[in-house]
């Protein structure tokens, strides 16, 4: 009876060490754009989340510190770690583009994010369209501004993509249809919070008249604006726009201060992100192009909005 | 004769002296001509709050170079002592105590991190530039680290410090006040400040002449934290939110606000009233080219021209000086 059950755990034991080795275990390197940019670091958090539920996938991620150079190396080191997938979130699509390159020749899986590098044979893509982010805000302003307002124009970082896109939104979809609108303030933020401060800071100076419309390309521009002239009864009719969704956004929305935010849902991304990657990996599909919706939040449908920010501890 | 040639050595004097204050009047002139919305209280204060953070850096800046040290790494610790303070006002329920209390954190983080620093420039005699930015990528990362880089909003109350204002001065124009005065009596009425420019001068010099030079720049280092410290909160609670990714860039407008204001970049030279001229000249300029709408690049080349005038400007001031010192020198002992 000893040896029979000697024999049987040694069995069990064999069987499953063959399992383990054999199981299908996939490795997967993200390269975020920059863990300094809040929504870059929701989206990696989220993409650290998701692939917990998968249990043959297991995901490293990697910071490309907003610098070109930096994440063109940290593709080239993930290609020589022969991960089996490598996700990568550019700082600058066509920087980048070489290497995404680089990973197909090389076998790898390739997907490319927020912003998606368009026109590489052979690499997938999850994102959300910029231009459309920021045309749902134009098109719900366009009958709201008053006639004859003043508007100031809020950009991202010059050069980049999804800062340049949302801004040729806002003229395609809003200014060539409202000559009557003025624009008294043009000016990059950077992403900023605290130099769009400034900026409006100045803006509301330079304008006897209030401004009527502040289009911003990201929502932590927005607030900073939004923050000058929280106090100033001038501006109690201004309406405000923003990209992201973020919690403050979600909260301004919920006081009446600020008008509408689109979202970008990093969650989604991030569920589509790994949703690709799994069924590259297990040859399911060989090529996937997506995108994650652009919903529209105003003070109509902001409780959505803090469920989500509810549900990812940003909000209480 | 004598008249002509004592009103000849008065320009010079108000030249070499007060050179920085003259660009300052003149360019307020041209300011006040250029737009008419330059010349408001509203404007004038709000030029006032936009510097002020920049500007306490900047002190700390000065004393730094002045002993021939400075500081790459106040942005990064702004934003990690900043939010952290944040955190902890938030943790504790706000209140006055709680304010009192993540003001010491922004303090106690800012000069932590600046002990450090310290530490590695006077034991391991490792160049400043080198050590601080190390501790710019250290603490910036830490920040990240603590925050998963993400904001931290809902800060209540703590906004009255950077937003608030005593009748109808700002807040943050009266801290700047407060650590100019500092900044003024440390570097003309202490020991400390006079040994802070013998450094500067001349280091071995100032061994030589019994000066502890490793524990004068502690202290210079120390004081430096102080002053980000109380920066990192002002910043925090202007913006309404703990931003661990805020305060890009502060130590190079810092460092640009105290060379254009005369700081000498080899040491030895500079004083608190220079600095807090150069801060205006840099904030009249960002405003005044902001209400005439200047486009933003041409901005950025503007600031960049100015800069490089003032460093060659103090060159120029420099070898000036040496020349009439050597010459002076040399009438003496021709004389004899």
């Amino acid at each position: 009876m000893k040896k029979f059950l000697s024999l049987a755990l040694i069995l069990v034991l064999t069987l499953s060490l063959f399992s383990v080795a054999f199981a299908e275990e996939y490795r997967v390197a993200y390269i975020a754009r920059a863990q300094a940019d809040s929504f870059a670091a929701w989206l990696a958090n989220a993409v650290k989340e998701e692939a917990e539920k998968y249990p043959d996938i297991t995901v490293d991620i990697f910071d490309g510190q907003a610098n070109d150079e930096t994440e063109n190396s940290l593709i080239e080191n993930a290609i020589t770690n022969k991960y089996d997938c490598i996700i990568i979130q550019p700082n600058n699509g066509e920087a980048q583009r070489p290497y995404a390159e680089k990973v197909v020749a090389a076998g790898i899986i390739c997907i490319t994010t927020n912003a998606r590098i368009d026109g590489i044979e052979g690499a997938s893509s999850v994102d959300a369209d910029p231009y459309e982010q920021a045309a749902v805000n134009a098109r719900y302003a366009l009958d709201k501004v008053p006639e004859g307002a003043t508007a100031v124009i809020l950009r991202g970082p010059a050069g980049n993509f999804h800062a340049d896109e949302r801004l040729k939104a806002w003229k395609a979809e809003f200014f060539d249809k409202r000559p009557d609108v003025t624009i008294v303030g043009d000016d990059y933020a950077n992403w900023n919070k605290d130099e769009a401060m400034a900026l409006m800071e100045d803006w509301v100076t330079a304008n006897e008249k209030p401004i009527g419309l502040i289009a911003s390309m990201n929502d932590n521009m927005c607030a900073g604006a939004l923050e000058v002239i929280k106090d100033n009864p001038d501006y109690k009719d201004v309406l405000s726009f923003g990209v992201d969704g973020t919690a403050e956004a979600c909260l301004l929305i919920e006081e009446g201060r600020m008008t509408a935010t689109c979202l970008q849902n990093a969650y989604e991304l991030a569920e589509l992100l790994l949703d690709t990657s799994h069924k590259l990996l297990t040859g399911e599909e060989t090529q996937i192009d997506t995108d994650v919706g652009n919903p529209l939040y105003t003070i109509d449908n902001v409780a959505e909005l803090r469920e989500i920010h509810v549900k990812a501890g940003a909000l209480q | 004769m004598q008249a002509k040639q004592s009103k000849a050595n008065l320009w010079e004097t108000i030249k070499s002296k007060y050179a920085i204050f003259l660009v300052l009047v003149v360019l307020f002139v041209i300011c006040s001509l250029l737009n008419s919305n330059f010349l408001t209280w509203g404007n004038l204060t709000n030029i006032s709050r936009q510097i002020s953070v920049t500007t306490i850096l900047a002190f700390g800046e000065t004393i730094l170079i002045i002993s021939g040290l400075l500081d790459l790494s106040s942005g990064s610790v702004m934003a990690f002592a900043g939010t952290l303070s944040v955190m902890c006002y938030k943790a504790m329920g706000e209140g006055t105590g709680a304010m009192l209390v993540s003001i010491l954190v922004a303090i106690a983080i800012a000069m932590f991190c600046n002990a450090l620093n310290a530490l590695m420039v006077t034991t391991f005699k490792a160049p400043a530039f080198i050590v601080t930015l190390a501790m710019q990528t250290m603490a910036r990362g830490a920040a990240l680290l603590l925050t998963a880089g993400q904001n931290v909003y809902q800060i209540g109350n703590y906004t009255v410090l950077g937003q608030g204002s005593v009748w109808i001065i700002p807040i943050p124009i009266l801290f700047m006040i407060f650590f100019f005065l500092v900044t003024r009596y440390i570097l003309s009425d202490t020991r400390f400040g006079r040994s802070l420019y013998a450094i500067g001068g001349n280091e071995a010099a100032a061994n030589a002449s019994g000066i502890a030079v490793n524990k004068v720049k502690t202290a210079a280092y120390l004081v430096n934290g102080v002053m980000v410290g109380m920066a990192a909160v002002l910043f925090m609670s202007r913006v309404n939110a703990g931003l661990p990714n805020g305060c890009i860039g502060y130590e190079t407008e810092a460092l640009t606000t105290a060379i254009i204001g005369g700081t000498s970049f080899t040491g030895g030279i500079g004083t608190a009233g220079g600095t807090i001229i150069g801060a205006f000249i840099v904030g009249f300029l960002n405003n005044i080219m902001n209400l005439t709408s200047v486009n933003s690049y041409l901005q950025q080349i503007i600031k960049g021209a100015i800069i490089a005038l003032a460093v060659i400007y103090d060159i120029y001031a420099k070898s000036r000086r040496t020349r009439k010192k050597m010459g002076n020198i040399e009438d003496k002992a021709a004389k004899k």
